[in-house]
């Protein structure tokens, strides 16, 4: 029985229910005050009790199913003549099972194809008992649920105590998400520091991963991620910052504190579309024209041999796809400084500008760092635009013509690689991913916090 | 200073006038010249793309797949990739988060334990979009099992990363209905349930849909999870279903965009031009919508 299929059984059933007992119910009306609630939940609380039981059962068949469909393909007289070896008898048996399901294609070794015939009885058994099981508790569900139909039943009252633990459900994906990021990563660096010592990752300064070497106990002297924590810093707390910080500083003062409104009005908007555009569109527009020009420059200014690859160039795009972000975090920041402030300057005689530098950025400066470490966070997680403009060589370098390399870009390459996944270079993947994880964490909430307590001062 | 009146009529003084109003006009030109760069910036990229991508857009292109030969290629597969992704995504992230928001706005007491849920929202919705990729290829593909590169397992990363940002907007959505509407049903007789589904939720459902269509139009756009989780393959036919093996339209433009043939340079922009025209629509009909049904209590 295919998924599908079962899905539309039940919402029938559960539509079904919902009408039998918003009937009934009806039925029992005599007038005024005669229920206790409208026909309508009674109609709501039978068909829940037809549906949650049994999408449970049929989730928890889903689950249970395979193992049980191996074990008795195993018990079947056809295969007693598998080989003894769990793993290449399980292999045969999940190819039968694979050809059985798609009607015969796939069974490349002979032994699964001489299961087929058996295996397909098999599946049609199980497939036919959890179909029976999920309709029985369908059917049950609803049997009960029917029978709560009485006037004096509250059933209002139960079905919005259902809702509520549908809202509170919800609510639990986003912590469940945030467990899920810290226990995968966790989890799978903990097998990457079984292998490689955490000091040799955090400080050695040889990277060069290579995900077919031979684990020896030497592989941590070639995995040590100072380098890549020094791209990632140089290109996106410092070229990029260098870019945003000022332009989208001042575009933030020009358009609060200068521009006519007519101006504003549609300046901001066309800003903010420089915050929409995908940053694969950002990375190739690196690559082609600016990476180029880059090369052109460093190759005028007398280094020799400059590379199309760049830690300059992806700074660059970088920082202008940040100006938007670092811009309206100061808006806000310089909105925030009461009037009275920016007043009481100009009323002494100070001119706009002088107001702007003396007065009103002191005041705001809190609100503009944290401002400027919500765009670090940012810049220094930002794959697609490294991954194309600023290449694959862990150098520490502080030449800005040099092509380096970041955090992102080489998880994005081990994990995009063909190489085994159990193998201490591809898991370097996720402790890389655990750094920055923890590093875009103690920014943003330091950041959060600044801001709170800057708001509460002006407040 | 001395204690007798400053006389604003010495050269001196004029002098340092003008000094001061110089440096106001070089202030404010300072500021004209750094919405210039951005807007310059931005009008460079558009007409690069345009330049060189206007030429490539035609049916073949827009309804053909993934090929080696640059003449033939089109993002028909891709683009359908991404609508099965943004599919899965949008039925799993906007449920989810508009439920959520409603908990948190109306009913949810005030607790260490709910102040943990706000917390992590607003953290998900700052981290790095690769790190939701190495959670989706740890969780959804290592542990349980769905099959690698295809929508169902993008669309499943892409709506962890969508549903905070849906949250948020949701959140603001819902605390804009004034508190009188609420207040009316109950005095009526309304139960909170009833209040909230049928009265508040209705007002504030025109800016929860322009949050969720922002929140997909930075999904659709998102190119480093999807890399992590496998979506870089050559599709040279359309997937025929969510747990078909497909790529997405801006992963289509990186793979192009590291074809050693010239001749791909005119596919990647004619691609990076279609998706920004999508996206714009998107970001368009959200921008309608705000202003069509936004009501000002």
């Amino acid at each position: 029985m295919s998924a599908g299929f079962v899905l539309i059984l039940l919402l029938a059933l559960g539509a079904l229910s919902w009408w039998m007992a918003r009937s009934r119910a009806q039925a029992l009306y005599a007038g005024r005050g005669s229920l206790k609630a409208m026909p309508n939940y009674h109609g709501w609380h039978m068909a829940l009790w037809t549906l949650v039981p049994a999408l449970v059962g049929w989730l928890a068949w889903n689950a249970a199913a395979p193992g049980m469909i191996h074990a008795a393909i195993l018990a079947d007289p056809a295969a007693a003549a598998l080989p003894a070896m769990d793993m290449e008898r399980n292999a045969i048996v999940n190819e039968a099972i694979g050809a059985a399901r798609s009607g015969g294609f796939g069974a490349f070794r002979p032994e699964s194809a001489a299961l087929i015939d058996p295996v397909k009885a098999i599946l049609a058994r199980f497939g036919w008992i959890g179909t029976a099981t999920t309709l029985i508790l369908a059917l049950a569900g609803g049997a009960y649920g029917y029978t709560r139909v009485r006037r004096e039943f509250p059933a209002r009252t139960r079905v919005e105590r259902a809702v509520l633990g549908l809202l509170l459900a919800a609510s639990l994906v986003a912590v469940l998400t945030t467990f899920g990021i810290i226990a995968s990563l966790v989890f799978e660096s903990v097998r990457f520091f079984g292998f490689v010592s955490p000091i040799d990752f955090l400080f050695g300064t040889n990277w060069n991963p290579d995900p077919f070497a031979p684990i020896t106990p030497e592989i941590g002297k070639k995995l040590g991620a100072v380098p890549l924590f020094w791209g990632t810093l140089y290109i996106g707390a410092i070229i990029a910052m260098l870019v945003a910080v000022p332009l989208g500083l001042m575009s933030a003062i020009y358009l609060t504190q200068y521009a006519t409104p007519q101006f504003r009005r549609w300046a901001k908007p066309t800003l903010e579309i420089l915050a929409g555009v995908p940053t694969v569109v950002y990375g190739y527009f690196a690559a082609l024209t600016v990476a180029p020009l880059v090369r052109d420059l460093a190759g005028a200014i007398g280094i020799a041999n400059p590379t199309t690859e760049s830690a300059l160039a992806a700074g660059l795009v970088m920082g202008v796809m940040i100006i938007p972000f670092v811009s309206s975090m100061a808006d806000d920041s310089i909105a925030a400084v009461p009037n009275a402030m920016r007043d009481g300057s100009l009323a002494m005689g100070a001119t706009k500008s002088e107001t702007i530098k003396r007065v009103m950025i002191p005041a705001a400066l809190p609100g503009i760092v944290a401002g400027i470490m919500l765009a670090i966070s940012r810049a220094i997680g930002e794959t697609m635009i490294v991954y194309m403009a600023a290449g694959a060589a862990a150098r520490l370098s502080a030449n800005p013509f040099e092509s380096m390399t970041t955090v992102t870009y080489q998880i994005a390459r081990l994990l995009t690689g063909d190489g085994d996944f159990s193998h201490p270079s591809t898991l370097s993947a996720f402790a890389l991913g655990l750094v920055l994880f923890g590093v875009t964490l103690a920014l943003n909430i330091i950041a959060l916090r600044v801001v709170r307590r800057f708001r509460e001062a002006y407040e | 200073m001395s204690k007798s009146a400053p006389d604003w009529q010495s050269p001196e003084a004029a002098r340092r006038l003008a000094r001061r109003y110089a440096a106001e006009r070089r202030f404010r030109a300072l500021g004209v010249a750094s919405v210039s760069v951005s807007l310059l910036f931005l009008g460079f990229l558009l007409f690069v793309m345009l330049k060189n991508g206007i030429g490539g857009i035609d049916w073949a292109f827009l309804s053909g797949s993934d090929s080696t030969d640059a003449q033939v290629a089109g993002i028909w597969s891709a683009f359908k990739g991404s609508l099965l992704t943004m599919g899965v995504t949008l039925v799993l992230s906007f449920p989810l988060g508009v439920l959520a928001a409603i908990y948190l706005e109306e009913f949810a007491p005030r607790s260490r334990w709910v102040e943990w849920v706000e917390v992590s929202i607003n953290n998900l919705a700052a981290v790095p979009s690769i790190i939701f990729g190495l959670l989706g290829l740890a969780i959804f593909i290592q542990f349980a099992g769905l099959p690698r590169s295809s929508p169902l397992v993008g669309g499943l990363t892409l709506a962890l990363m969508t549903m905070p940002v849906i949250v948020i907007a949701a959140r603001n959505a819902i605390q804009a209905v004034p508190p009188s509407i609420r207040d009316a049903a109950l005095a009526v007789g309304a139960s909170e349930v009833q209040a909230t589904f049928h009265h508040v939720l209705p007002l504030a459902l025109p800016g929860i849909l322009t949050g969720t269509i922002i929140g997909m139009a930075r999904a659709l756009g998102e190119t480093a999870p999807l890399l992590i989780i496998g979506m870089r393959m050559f599709a040279a036919t359309p997937p025929t279903g969510i747990t078909d093996s497909s790529t997405v339209l801006p992963m289509q433009i990186f793979l192009w965009s590291g074809e050693i043939d010239r001749a791909f340079v005119q596919n990647t922009s004619a691609a990076i031009v279609a998706l920004l025209a999508f996206l714009m629509a998107m970001n368009g009909v959200a921008i309608y919508l705000r202003n069509k049904f936004e009501t000002r209590w």
